[in-house]
């Protein structure tokens, strides 16, 4: 019956190599060695790690050993120290795809849902533990909201080369207003744009995709939706999503979608 | 299958029989068709799987959102999405005679007719050991006779039925008049809870621990009832639970969602059973 899975999904117990707690996230690295080579940016792994269910974890660093994830303080995974032990399932879904050819990556986020991103980010040239990023020869570009400076991801810890244009509610740091507002300008700019964000902001994004953009291609605008993750493997059907060429699930045909494929409701 | 003295018959009376080297499989609605976990779970240390829901024709399921998290447990709602009982037997019918272990589908008794029509297109799937009958909830004893029927007049293979809950006790003595050779205790019991993401209320299955000593007691009742082979199911997250299921008077336990937030466990509990480690060989054994 192996022949017809299409998830190379393993179930293994990693090891929790490093934990930081200095800055606003909580960065912990996670050696898995055959899970963190099949990572990529968007795909995901199910941690055991105190809720009923697994907690979908998503790659913030991804290294040929280990990966790094990002998470608030209150998250269950802030309390894990190093030498612990997880039992993860992955790697699991369908992650960002940004072709060789692209030149101008746009990514979009919130700062909760950041983290998701950020290794698309990094140089193609990496330091020895990491894989190639995928922004060697390309310009990269970040549009960042958060309702207000207190709770903006801290740009400081941002790749130097990114591009970043903040937008706040409050204006408090950044622009005042709404992301929707700059982002037509960017996905002009753009040859491919990358979001995770709150699902309910998705419409209007994809609406302003379709008016500034003359026939985006498939791929074209990849948004992160991530509904409840039951099994991870297809198997319960619980995590489904509505799209253009109907009910899709996210675990094994996401988590990521084109976004003008994504329907009104999540 | 080698028949090592161990194995267990969950249709005795009828003339194909059903038997299994070890009583645990997972439970329908938890294994997908017996590919999605083809990587995580031993499944030639089951003794069998079951797959599905089906039914006649292809369903959409239900819109999103399907699931939302509960104490203890998740709440599911899928509205039996699939795609249809011809669609199924087309893509899986040939990675079933590959199964290591027997493979039950599990048909949604939507209907009489659409029940029949399941069972006749799996009559003629060599590969299918058994059918599994779902009974929609609030099915009264006439109704429940009717599908049950229709089912075992249009299969070839043994018919378990498996119960709702809540009514398990009250019907299973006509189900099995009605000709079921096993019954399945019981269902997932149905819940409602409101999803603030969506602003409305979804109702679905419950799936979780607490589910445990409801099925539990459920199972001694339809054990004091019928003489057929019961299959226990709800709860059982370990080897204790199970066996629990066993002295409550189960021949066979199902593994409903403990499966999904640890598929190794499946084939732990088989193995902790004590029957099945060597009877199955290894499914390239089988393969080939």
């Amino acid at each position: 019956m192996l022949e017809y899975n299409p998830v190379r999904m393993r179930q293994t117990d990693a090891l929790i190599t490093g934990l930081d707690n200095s800055g606003p996230f909580a960065r912990i690295t996670i050696a898995a060695p055959d899970v963190a080579s099949e990572l990529t940016s968007g795909r995901f792994v199910l941690a055991e790690i105190g809720n009923t269910l697994r907690t979908p974890l998503f790659p913030a660093r991804l290294g040929v050993e280990a990966f790094d994830i990002l998470v608030p303080p209150d998250h269950l995974a802030a309390r894990l120290q190093p030498g612990a032990t997880i039992n993860i399932l992955g790697p699991l879904g369908q992650g960002f795809e940004v072709p060789a050819s692209v030149r101008r990556l746009l990514l979009v986020a919130d700062s909760a849902h950041l983290p998701a991103l950020l290794d698309l980010a990094r140089p193609r040239n990496p330091v020895s533990s990491e894989k190639p990023g995928p922004s060697g020869d390309m310009s990269v570009a970040l549009l960042l909201s958060a309702p207000s400076a207190a709770e903006l991801y801290p740009v400081w810890l941002l790749p130097p080369a990114l591009e970043i244009h903040i937008v706040t509610a409050d204006g408090s740091a950044g622009r005042g207003g709404s992301p929707l507002d700059l982002f037509p300008d960017l996905a002009r700019w753009a040859d491919c744009v990358c979001i995770a964000g709150k699902p309910d902001t998705y419409p209007a994004l994809a609406h302003i995709v379709r008016e500034v953009r003359l026939g985006p291609g498939p791929g074209f605008a990849q948004a992160l939706l991530v509904p409840p993750l039951v099994c991870g493997v297809g198997a319960c059907q619980g995590c489904a999503v509505e799209t253009a060429q109907g009910i899709k699930l996210a675990c094994t045909e996401g988590p990521v979608f084109d976004l003008l494929t994504l329907g009104a409701r999540m | 299958m080698k028949d090592t003295g161990l194995s267990i018959n969950l249709a005795p009376e009828h003339k194909a029989g059903l038997t299994l080297a070890n009583p645990v499989m997972p439970a329908a609605g938890c294994f997908g068709w017996g590919t999605e976990y083809a990587h995580l779970v031993k499944i030639e240390h089951l003794g069998a799987v079951v797959v599905g829901p089906v039914t006649a024709g292809p369903r959409r399921g239900a819109s999103p959102p399907r699931a939302v998290d509960i104490p203890g447990g998740v709440l599911l709602h899928t509205g039996l999405a699939n795609p249809g009982i011809s669609a199924v037997v087309r893509r899986y019918s040939r990675t079933w005679t590959r199964c290591p272990v027997p493979v039950l589908v599990h048909v949604a008794g939507t209907s009489p007719d659409a029940t029949a029509s399941c069972c006749h297109r799996l009559a003629t799937v060599e590969a299918v050991a058994g059918i599994e009958i779902g009974l929609p909830d609030g099915t009264g004893p006439e109704d429940v006779c009717a599908i049950v029927e229709a089912a075992a007049a249009a299969a070839r293979q043994p018919i378990l039925v498996r119960l709702p809950l809540f009514s398990a006790a009250q019907l299973c003595e006509a189900t099995v008049e009605a000709g079921a050779n096993a019954l399945t205790v019981s269902a997932p019991p149905r819940g409602t809870m409101w999803h603030e993401l969506s602003g409305r209320f979804v109702t679905g299955r419950l799936y979780g621990r607490f589910v445990l000593p409801l099925a539990l007691h459920a199972l001694c009742r339809v054990a004091e009832q019928v003489a057929v082979p019961l299959v226990g199911c709800g709860g059982i997250h370990n080897v204790e639970e199970a066996q629990a299921a066993l002295r409550a008077g189960a021949s066979a336990v199902q593994i409903a969602g403990a499966v999904w937030r640890d598929p190794g466990r499946l084939s732990d509990i088989a193995r902790a059973l004590g029957r099945s480690s060597e009877l199955n060989p290894p499914p390239g054994e089988l393969a080939a």
